[in-house]
């Protein structure tokens, strides 16, 4: 097992290595389920803080991605529970509606303005809702590997994306209309 | 011909619908940013203001400066690229930039172009109940190109300072209640 | 997959993080490289030397370094506060340095066109 102290100078290449394959992925999680870029930062400061520490105890490239996307997600749902009640903390009820840019008739594919409300309405569902929607679309990580990196039910992962399916389409429905509603798609691994 | 002179007093005589502030042009500049050598990114959310604002010195006056422009921003969107050489963008890739800044909700004020140095630049502004809520500069050259995306809400004589301060020449914006135009050519 | 998982996909991508978050990580560990973990002094004590005596004085000596080190923590934090605060003002001032720039562009080119020659429009 090799430790921080018993081989310095490898050890200090690959943690580097690892700080810049991953730091999108760690400081992404943070970033999406914080909405604070401050926040998402001090975050993701910690997980690889701690992945220097441990960074021994980890076997291979693959382990090395889980364990960071598991830390990064405790660490936020943390710091998000630590500091309930900051600018930080969007409430769903109080999300500004959603409203159609001037001079915009109806939403094309590539209205700009889509994304930024869906990361405000991501930000707003609650905590174990909003990173089960993170993991699943910014990780594309399968059920399973959602439910092992949460440590929760696999059943619990899916009807929690159901709800949240529900919940986001509900309220893009209320403002841009019912095409969000056309097509409901299953929820697959 | 007058100086530079802006229409705002044109811009308050007119009240706009209040519509969102978003703005994602993060497409656009992915591909500016591959084809870059060098690219500037500076992305300053409202939280990252008000944290950078506690840190700016009332007694720099620069600082001070900046500390009053700032306090009610919700966000400062700045990029700036430069090429190798000149056609390595193309105007295909600046026009997803201006697609959106469009009437009722903005107006492009500025719009000028050196011939002899290529550069141009446009300046649009968005209005909201009767305030200033954006700023868009587009500024292009041969080998640089720079978008800077304010969200307000502005005040225009911050705007006018903005030139004057950190070492730059003011910019002068005619306020004329009267509703007289400034012209722009 | 339907439309709002398309636009969640686009919503949700990675974004990066801000200019010098690898070097401030790579920064902090290094620090912490530089030191010697408690747990391990407090193994050495519990298995050469005992509670009492120089062990006693062993432990206290483990618990104020304990107490030390989480000063430290507390100071080095607020340290790198100031840091990242220090780093968000240069960004305002060069954000604001950048517009200005280009405002004076559109300036000096406005006041070459009253004056009768380039640019045009």
């Amino acid at each position: 097992m090799t430790t921080a102290a018993a081989a310095p100078a490898t050890h200090k290449l690959d943690f580097e290595d690892l700080v810049r394959e991953h730091e999108r992925m760690v400081f992404s999680i943070g970033y999406h389920f914080l909405h604070n870029a401050a926040a998402a930062e001090e975050v993701a400061q910690d997980v690889f803080l701690e992945l220097f520490k441990r960074l021994g105890t980890l076997e291979s490239p693959e382990h090395v991605t889980h364990w960071l996307r598991r830390v990064a997600c405790h660490r936020s749902i943390d710091y998000a529970r630590r500091n309930k009640g900051t600018a930080a903390e969007v409430s769903w009820d109080q999300l500004p509606e959603p409203a159609q840019p001037a001079g915009h008739s109806d939403l094309g594919d590539s209205d700009p303005m889509m994304s930024k409300r869906l990361q405000q309405m991501v930000a707003a569902l609650p905590q174990k809702m909003r990173m089960v929607v993170i993991l699943r679309y910014q990780e594309e990580a399968g059920l399973e590997e959602i439910a092992s990196t949460m440590g929760i039910p696999l059943n619990t992962v899916k009807s929690t994306l159901h709800r949240a399916h529900a919940m986001l389409r509900a309220k893009m429905e209320q403002k841009v209309g019912k095409e969000w509603g056309e097509t409901r798609g299953e929820v697959n691994a | 011909m007058k100086r530079i002179g802006i229409i705002i007093a044109l811009l308050f005589a007119v009240q706009w619908p209040a519509a969102a502030q978003d703005w994602d042009p993060g497409g656009a500049l992915k591909k500016l940013s591959a084809k870059a050598s060098k690219a500037i990114d500076v992305t300053l959310d409202q939280s990252m203001l008000q944290f950078a604002g506690a840190f700016l010195d009332s007694k720099d006056p620069d600082q001070a400066q900046a500390k009053k422009i700032i306090s009610n921003m919700k966000g400062i969107y700045v990029h700036s690229f430069e090429f190798e050489k000149a056609g390595e963008y193309s105007e295909d890739d600046v026009t997803p930039l201006r697609a959106p800044l469009k009437e009722p909700l903005w107006s492009r004020i500025v719009n000028v172009r050196s011939k002899h140095e290529g550069q141009n630049v446009e300046v649009y502004f968005k209005k909201e109940d009767g305030k200033f809520t954006g700023l868009v500069v587009i500024a292009t050259e041969p080998t640089e190109l720079t978008f800077v995306d304010i969200i307000g809400p502005i005040n225009p004589d911050d705007f006018r300072r903005l030139g004057g301060q950190f070492g730059i020449p003011k910019v002068e914006i005619d306020q004329d209640p009267a509703g007289k135009k400034g012209e722009t050519k | 997959m339907n439309r709002l998982e398309n636009e969640l996909k686009k919503a949700l991508e990675r974004v990066e993080p801000p200019a010098g978050f690898a070097e401030r990580v790579l920064a902090r560990a290094a620090r912490v490289g530089d030191e010697k973990p408690v747990r391990s002094r407090r193994w050495l004590e519990l298995f050469g030397f005992g509670v009492t005596g120089m062990g006693g004085l062993r432990w206290a000596a483990a618990c104020a370094l304990c107490v030390v080190l989480a000063a430290s923590g507390v100071i080095y934090e607020r340290d790198m506060q100031r840091r990242r605060g220090e780093e968000a003002k240069d960004q305002v001032m060069l954000a604001l340095r950048i517009t200005g720039s280009k405002l004076q562009i559109a300036e000096q080119s406005l006041k070459e066109l009253d004056s009768g020659g380039q640019p045009q429009q």
